[in-house]
């Protein structure tokens, strides 16, 4: 039963071998011309049709970068402020945004008068939010910087929402700014902006909604 | 002096590359009587210049609606898509201007919004793949931040489109699995922190302009806990979104 089965078995892979070594005889495809004796032929042209690539026409619709600035903490002081900033392009008007940046608050009046009061430990006067925004560029235009010089530029406005993240607290914040961009080259722009961050709290003593504005300077880039 | 000079020749080669990555822009002729470049990629910027028809001009780049071009004679401007989609390739064909994607058959969608989950503000944000004009893979990653706690959600889903076809508005359903993680503001931290959960959904959504939609959605969401009481929280949210 077994000298059978392997003998089928041979048998296939003889024949697969055989259709493997089929495959390699391609039909010759040289041109057989039968040419009738005395009758001159007519030359085929064999030009290969070539394959025309056209090259894929870049989207700059992404504009990605990081900014600096003053946050004014209130109650706490102003501070410097760091971020990164990514923002999609749908329209010439409109425009996706999100946010990620860090500040340090400083001390309350409270505390600077009275040093045994703590209002919050060290490691909470970090002030951390998120935001994601939609912003429309209202006033699109040009500025120019000297005789010679014009840079495209847009004053923009933003609404948007996110996190705080402040005295170890997560708090739902909503912001509202304003800004404009200097398109410095095809791939670079300059940022000014103005970003008030709005939330709630009870930090000190009682529940109030704290205004945070920021002004801040920043470099973006275009991909 | 060895690695100054590995550097110079790495900024050779990548000098290099990118001169060879510019070479490869479109090349298109103008068929309209002519077309015109303005200075900035908007509908206000001044027109700077004209070029005719049979000219050819080549694309650079785009930005939203608006193509860079640059003249036979070198000047650059930024042509309105509408304009350069009427332009040809030197080979006859048409220009490899993208139109729009149809709403009803687009395949991507990312987008963001408001919400409210279980009273408390909701922070959303999603992407959505279309396995068919009317079935969906919704992935959602969201923030809900309360008084007392603040939960991380993430759900993956899929969501019937019940009319496609209706553009301005259309309703849909869904369901999906998700997972939270929960973080008290003050101590003493819950038993459970991370839960897993599943969750029904009704939307609406609709077109509203070019690539820009809306939609909304419930949630009924059941927590799996180990605790003798259930908990089945509710979510409303309103979001804009981008669909390609």
């Amino acid at each position: 039963m077994e000298t059978r089965l392997s003998s089928v078995l041979l048998a296939a892979a003889l024949l697969s071998g055989c259709g493997w070594f089929h495959r390699g005889e391609k039909p010759s495809n040289q041109l057989v011309v039968d040419e009738p004796e005395g009758e001159p032929s007519i030359v085929e042209p064999q030009v290969n049709r070539r394959e025309v690539k056209v090259p894929k026409i870049k989207a700059k619709d992404f504009e990605v970068g990081a900014y600096f600035g003053a946050l004014s903490i209130q109650d706490f002081g102003t501070n410097p402020i760091y971020g990164i900033r990514a923002a999609y392009h749908v329209s010439e008007d409109i425009f996706f945004e999100g946010y990620v940046a860090r500040s340090k608050a400083g001390t309350t009046s409270l505390e600077d008068v009275f040093p045994d009061v703590t209002v919050t430990d060290n490691a909470g006067r970090h002030f951390t939010y998120y935001d994601i925004d939609l912003g429309y560029n209202v006033l699109p235009g040009e500025i120019f910087i000297g005789r010679g010089r014009a840079f495209n530029s847009q004053l923009y406005v933003t609404v948007g929402m996110g996190d705080v993240k402040f005295a170890d607290k997560d708090q739902f914040a909503v912001n509202f700014g304003v800004g404009e961009r200097l398109v410095i080259t095809d791939w670079l722009a300059l940022h000014i902006d103005v970003r008030d961050h709005i939330f709630e709290t009870d930090l000190t003593g009682r529940t109030k909604n704290v205004d945070n504005i920021e002004a801040t300077l920043g470099l973006t880039t275009f991909f | 002096m060895r690695p100054l000079l590995t550097l110079l020749l790495l900024l050779q080669a990548f000098n290099v590359t990118l001169v060879q990555a510019k070479e490869r822009y479109v090349d298109v002729v103008i068929t309209d009587p002519y077309i015109e470049m303005h200075s900035g990629p908007g509908r206000g910027y001044p027109v700077i210049y004209v070029v005719g028809r049979d000219d050819t001009v080549t694309i650079l780049f785009s930005r939203t609606d608006w193509y860079k071009v640059r003249a036979p004679r070198g000047q650059e401007g930024w042509v309105r898509r509408a304009d350069l989609a009427r332009t040809v390739l030197a080979s006859g064909e048409p220009a490899p201007i993208a139109p729009y994607p149809d709403f009803s058959t687009h395949r991507w969608e990312i987008g963001a919004g408001y919400g409210v989950f279980n009273h408390e503000n909701l922070v959303t944000a999603y992407g959505d793949f279309g396995l068919t004009d009317s079935l969906d893979v919704e992935f959602v990653v969201q923030q809900a931040l309360g008084t007392i706690d603040n939960r991380y959600i993430t759900t993956i889903g899929l969501r019937h489109t019940f009319l496609p076809e209706w553009k301005w508005i259309s309703p849909t359903a869904g369901i999906g699995t998700g997972y939270q993680y929960i973080d008290n503001k003050s101590p003493p931290q819950p038993l459970e922190r991370h839960n897993q959960m599943a969750y029904v959904s009704l939307g609406l959504r609709g077109f509203i302009t070019r690539r820009f939609m809306w939609r909304a959605d419930w949630r009924k969401y059941d927590v799996f806990t180990n605790q003798n009481q259930t908990e089945e929280p509710e979510e409303w949210k309103l979001g804009l979104a981008v669909f390609f």
